[in-house]
């Protein structure tokens, strides 16, 4: 019978047309996109690799005796050294990981309160929703830069003396804990807007009707579903972050005994007539990795959203 | 009218909530550190046990932290800040001097922006997917992604280093001014700060609008204009613009807020005498009245700015209504 050699075709059809797949294919044609994926994995795969591919130790000084300090790029030093002797190549590859776990540290703990918040707003509407989001709006509009500056300085003083204070990278695990903290609210906007939109799409009525427990629909029906339009903001909110952390330890507030590439600008920006390289190298940096996430979430955008596109 | 009138009554309120929460948080994490006197004098030999409790009395130290609070609010009522630690001058004099100094460049960067904006965007929307058009995108899609303080330092690098055209910090010449002239000095100091700040907005601004402006052109009363045979250039000036102006103008206020919030980063750059550079050194020498003063009014300017916008909104688009 003819209907035996037709049936299995839209099966196989169905399960290659997950949202995923889909999303996936578009973003592997969407050009810009994918260049913003390899930046990001560049960076990713220079932070994997840091300790082999750094030619000095990212602490050493030695160059300041024999090869001179704040000297231009040469063979011993590909991208030169800054005014302190370090090897600015070597801290370079050195602050990759750092800028990624602050990007993705930041973002897991931002995702985190902003699912939750958005979801419950979204998931409950009435009193909840409106109580909720009023309290995003006021985060949304509080210059949280400013908080963050005073929070990262005035705690410094306060962990002087206490057991804190022997916490190793304790400045860095502030700056990453207080831009999850204050991250959410974008998260949290988008996530309540598409818990809005599916809470009474059709399949989820329809899980509703056969007894679903409230949890599966949540947590199985609707948060998947939600999970494309979050993922674009967190991959901003990485980029983000990045920037943050460049900015505020360009400021003078970053964590001095880390290596990252706020630091470097720091220590080296009033330097920058004499060794523009010292300046130049971590500012790269810095921008190829912000590029990279923004390219990539725009790539993701559009590849998951393709009818605000056209 | 009425309608308006409560909308405005409804911002306003969220606003002071806002104000007063910023206060409140920057208020009780400055006083959490402890009293600020006696930490910024223990590293002076001279000083005595006297001294220190003399000056914590005339700053009100003594007195627990919520009631230093009331009273700071009450103050606030008739914009007094208080008086500076560090630079012994009312906190409100200070607002109004380097505050300015952060308006002078944040202003002239937003109107150069728009105007750059609506010019680059409509010029490229005209000639969509064609070779200006990818440029103009290419050079927008960076100056968004570039940090603002990077564009700042190769700024500086370029036209002060290497070109020495221009200056590379400060608001005024400490002394010749150019060509003897305060008014071309100033003008002369801000033209890099100025060109940072445009360069990222103007970027942002005209990929918004020309993503509106594509978006609108396809719209059935272009067509109708189209086929009426009126010129592109009055189809897009004349009706298109109108239409896909609106978001951009919201987005002016958020870039304002973005700039307001930068202003340390930006202004460090340029070692501007503006409010963020104000705030920075207020933190590092625990300042405690000139680091409340500056977050209220940078507070105070977000929330006028939203209420601005929103209020134009009505104005540009009669389809808005507010309630």
């Amino acid at each position: 019978m003819a209907s035996e050699t037709v049936t299995p075709a839209p099966r196989i059809l169905l399960r290659r047309q997950g949202m995923w797949r889909l999303g996936l294919q578009r973003l592997r044609r969407n050009r810009s996109g994918m260049l913003g994926l390899s930046l990001v994995a560049f960076v990713v795969l220079v932070a994997i690799t840091c300790h082999w591919l750094a030619p000095y130790d990212p602490n050493d000084q030695s160059a300041a005796l024999g090869f001179g300090t704040s000297k231009g790029p040469a063979l011993l030093h590909l991208l030169g050294t800054d005014r302190l002797g370090y090897d600015i190549l070597s801290r370079l590859v050195y602050g990759a990981p750092t800028a990624l776990a602050v990007g993705i540290g930041a973002m897991m703990i931002a995702s985190l309160i902003g699912v939750t918040i958005g979801g419950i707003a979204g998931y409950c509407g009435g009193m909840v929703d409106e109580l909720l989001m009023r309290f995003t709006e006021f985060l949304l509009v509080l210059p949280v830069f400013l908080v963050i500056l005073a929070v990262v300085r005035l705690f410094g003083i306060m962990v002087v003396g206490s057991w804190l204070e022997r916490v190793p990278d304790l400045n860095l695990i502030t700056i990453i804990l207080l831009l999850g903290c204050f991250g959410w609210p974008s998260i949290a906007r988008i996530t309540r807007a598409e818990f809005l939109r599916l809470r009474h799409a059709e399949f989820v009525e329809a899980a509703r009707c056969i007894g679903t427990r409230q949890r599966d629909i949540v947590l199985r029906h609707i948060l998947p579903n939600a999970l494309p339009s979050i993922i674009v903001v967190v991959a901003l909110g990485v980029g983000g972050a990045v920037l943050a952390e460049a900015m505020i330890s360009f400021l003078g507030f970053g964590d001095p005994n880390s290596i990252s590439w706020g630091q470097l600008l720091y220590f080296n920006y009033e330097t920058m007539r004499i060794a523009p390289w010292a300046t130049l190298a971590p500012g790269a940096a810095i921008f190829i990795t912000v590029l990279g996430f923004n390219l990539l979430a725009d790539g993701l955008s559009d590849a998951f959203n393709p009818r605000l596109r056209q | 009218m009425n309608g308006v009138a409560r909308f405005i009554a409804r911002r306003l309120a969220f606003g002071v909530v806002l104000v007063a929460g910023v206060s409140a948080i920057v208020f009780f994490l400055v006083n959490a550190i402890g009293n600020p006197i006696a930490m910024l004098i223990a590293g002076q030999p001279n000083a005595t046990e006297e001294q220190i409790n003399q000056l914590t009395a005339y700053y009100h130290l003594d007195e627990p932290a919520w009631q230093r609070y009331l009273h700071w609010l009450g103050n606030l009522a008739h914009l007094d800040f208080g008086t500076s630690i560090t630079y012994n001058e009312p906190v409100s004099d200070m607002l109004l001097v380097w505050g300015s100094e952060t308006l002078k460049i944040q202003i002239p960067a937003i109107l150069i922006a728009f105007f750059m904006a609506i010019a680059i965007a409509t010029h490229a929307s005209m000639r969509q997917y064609s070779r200006t058009d990818f440029s103009i995108m290419a050079g927008a899609l960076l100056g968004q992604s570039l940090p603002a303080f990077l564009t700042g330092l190769i700024l500086i690098l370029v036209f002060a280093y290497t070109l020495g055209i221009f200056p590379s910090y400060g608001a005024y010449s400490t002394r010749n001014p150019l060509l003897g002239s305060p008014l071309l000095d100033a003008l002369w100091h801000m033209v890099l700060p100025v060109s940072m700040l445009a360069y990222f907005n103007t970027a942002t601004l005209t990929l918004l609008l020309r993503a509106n402006l594509v978006e609108v052109l396809r719209h059935d009363y272009i067509m109708a204009a189209r086929a009426s045979g009126l010129p592109e250039r009055r189809i897009v000036f004349g009706h298109a613009l109108r239409n896909a102006i609106i978001p951009v103008l919201t987005y002016l206020g958020i870039l304002f807020g973005l700039m307001l919030a930068t202003a340390p980063v930006t202004e460090t750059v340029f070692t501007w005498p503006g409010l963020g550079f104000l705030y920075i050194n207020a933190i590092q020498q625990l300042d405690y009245p000139v680091i409340m003063g500056v977050s209220v009014v940078i507070a105070v300017m977000l929330v006028l700015t939203t209420l601005a916008t929103d209020i134009a909104y009505v104005f540009i688009d009669p389809r808005i209504r507010l309630d």
